[in-house]
């Protein structure tokens, strides 16, 4: 090597490696190819699902019809609204009670919490189901919520607990020197500082159950069931653009969800929401 | 004391002991409902379920408490034993694709980014959040018999049809592009905080391209490497989705063998008995990957 060459060599190191950035363009056309046959063929003219017709509503205009498609969003919207409610309430109460209790029965509590985070989905489906099956609880749609809450707690506490502990308990401590009570220095003080990391983690919730396919498939009673359970029978039977239309307007619902939960805490000015969570960031 | 010390602060003093207590008896009193919520419906399902693995049914299939072990040497029947095997083989299938896929993409998002980085990481994220059957069913679209794929081959002469659907290839690209998220996030993790002065380095000393990597990129970035094939094989393992929509009989896994054995024949006790082995084997694979987590930790202090 001479030393002339040795600049070239420099620049070259922080080339750009072409096969990576190659495999890296072709991973992400694959990614979204899937998402985006969904959504083209949503406005497909024709029943095929190879060939493109021309643009058409009618597989859109046709879901209101479809009474079971209907009552499915219905009952999944109530199941991932009420799912949310109960598990945000249990879940906060956790997070605050585990970073400021610090006794044996927190670190049990705290074990326990975390405990379904490391469980396989299919595991926790089965236990549920036997929970209510042994029980002689009827399936329907409560227990489809009871099973969603007990699965949301978790993620609820821990998107919370970092937040609760990064709060300066002298901020409390203030309050309650004031003449505030605990409970008052709890709600006038703490629920308002981590306010918009609730709002974001209900939202992930909201998403998540309402997205949920294993543990609402072995909790779900006849009628109705959820939108996930229809979707997967109906796939299972034959194939329907009118689920391309449905898919669709799912994907916007969620990604719409996602997108709240995201902005709103960097709209007060905090980090920690929905896709934080994900992306560690 | 007080008294004398702090004569103008009497009912601050006083308070402070008594509002100490009164937070100890609030903040229990936060845990406990959550705490007795979990008990009930997440332990005692488990508990149900791992004490149904040692029973029987009775002659019109209600199950029954027992002592047996029927249901666990049931496990070495091929139906029982194969789709386990095939369910774990098409795990490890997964885990060696989403490595392959997930490490030239994270490396690159991380070291040759840019700005785009977080744009770039957020569009890996976003599909995860999307219905997975739903996306499931856009893969199906495009390799079904008469789908996408095929239609553009047929119309370019290249073939009369590819049946992709119904084979283990087909599932193994569900789980993959299921999954493949979960590989890409923690080495992207590890990649972006790893000091790229090392690989000029690495070139600096005449290490090739191809060598630079091995040697100095690969070892950094081990740990993201190991929490990412774990994260992948769990998953992919107890999953049933794929094999059921993308496969056909002759895929069947572990998972479909479990809730058929629950939503159809009924048999909970060995439905039982085979969720406790499934889930034991996952809980080995948690275990492994605390572990690698926990050496993670230690050489991040060092």
């Amino acid at each position: 090597m001479t030393t002339q060459s040795s600049p070239r060599r420099r620049r070259r190191s922080i080339s750009r490696p072409r096969t990576a950035i190659f495999v890296t363009t072709v991973f992400f056309i694959v990614f979204y190819l899937p998402l985006v046959v969904v959504v083209l063929f949503s406005f497909n003219s024709k029943r095929s699902l190879s060939s493109f017709g021309g643009f058409s509503l009618r597989w859109y205009q046709s879901l209101p019809d479809n009474e079971v498609l209907v009552q499915s969003t219905q009952a999944s919207l109530t199941m991932a609204l009420l799912s949310m409610i109960g598990a945000v309430v249990l879940g906060t109460a956790l997070a605050i009670g585990l970073v400021r209790a610090r006794t044996k029965l927190g670190a049990f509590a705290n074990l326990v919490m975390l405990l379904p985070l490391a469980t396989p989905e299919i595991v926790t489906g089965v236990g549920s189901y036997l929970f209510f099956r042994g029980f002689d609880i009827p399936f329907s749609m409560t227990t489809v919520i009871l099973a969603e809450i007990t699965f949301s707690i978790s993620y609820v506490t821990v998107i919370l607990r970092a937040r609760v502990g990064s709060l300066n308990p002298e901020v409390e401590e203030a309050a309650m020197d004031l003449g505030a009570s605990r409970l008052q220095a709890l709600w006038f003080v703490t629920i308002p500082a981590i306010w918009p990391g609730i709002l974001a983690a209900g939202l992930l919730i909201f998403a998540l159950v309402f997205d949920d396919f294993v543990l609402a498939l072995f909790t779900t009673g006849v009628s109705p069931q959820p939108l996930s359970v229809v979707i997967y029978s109906q796939m299972r039977t034959g194939v329907s653009p009118a689920i391309n239309a449905l898919g669709t307007l799912m994907l916007v619902f969620s990604l719409t969800l996602i997108a709240v939960s995201t902005l709103l805490p960097r709209l007060f000015g905090r980090k920690g929401g929905g896709f934080d969570m994900i992306t560690g960031a | 004391m007080t008294t004398i010390s702090e004569p103008a602060s009497p009912p601050r003093a006083a308070r402070r002991p008594s509002s100490r207590r009164d937070g100890k008896r609030l903040w229990t009193s936060l845990v406990v409902p959550g705490l007795i919520w979990m008990l009930v419906f997440f332990i005692i399902g488990l508990a149900i379920m791992a004490i149904l693995s040692f029973g029987i049914t009775d002659d019109i299939g209600q199950p029954i408490f027992s002592n047996t072990l029927a249901n666990y040497q049931s496990l070495l029947d091929p139906i029982y034993l194969q789709p386990l095997i095939r369910a774990f083989v098409y795990a490890v299938l997964t885990v060696i694709l989403c490595l392959f896929i997930g490490y030239p993409v994270a490396y690159v998002i991380a070291l040759h980014g840019g700005r785009y980085r977080t744009l770039l990481i957020g569009a890996i994220v976003l599909p995860f959040f999307a219905n997975y059957l739903v996306r499931m069913y856009g893969w199906s679209t495009l390799l079904s018999d008469d789908g996408v794929i095929n239609g553009v081959l047929r119309r370019l002469g290249l073939s009369d049809g590819i049946q992709f659907l119904n084979t283990s290839g087909a599932v193994v690209a569900g789980l993959v592009y299921g999954f493949v998220v979960f590989m890409i996030l923690p080495i992207y993790a590890v990649l972006e905080r790893m000091d790229t002065s090392l690989i000029e380095a690495g070139r600096d000393l005449y290490g090739s391209g191809p060598s630079t990597f091995w040697h100095v990129t690969l070892p950094v970035s081990r740990v993201g490497v190991a929490s990412g094939c774990v994260l992948v094989f769990l998953p992919a393992m107890g999953d049933f989705v794929s094999a059921q929509l993308l496969g056909g009989p002759s895929t069947l896994v572990i998972g479909g063998v479990i809730s058929s054995e629950f939503l159809e024949s009924q048999n909970l006790p060995l439905g039982s008995a085979l969720t406790v082995v499934l889930m034991i084997l996952l809980m080995a694979g948690t275990l492994l990957y605390l572990r690698i987590a926990r050496r993670a930790e230690e050489s991040v202090q060092e």
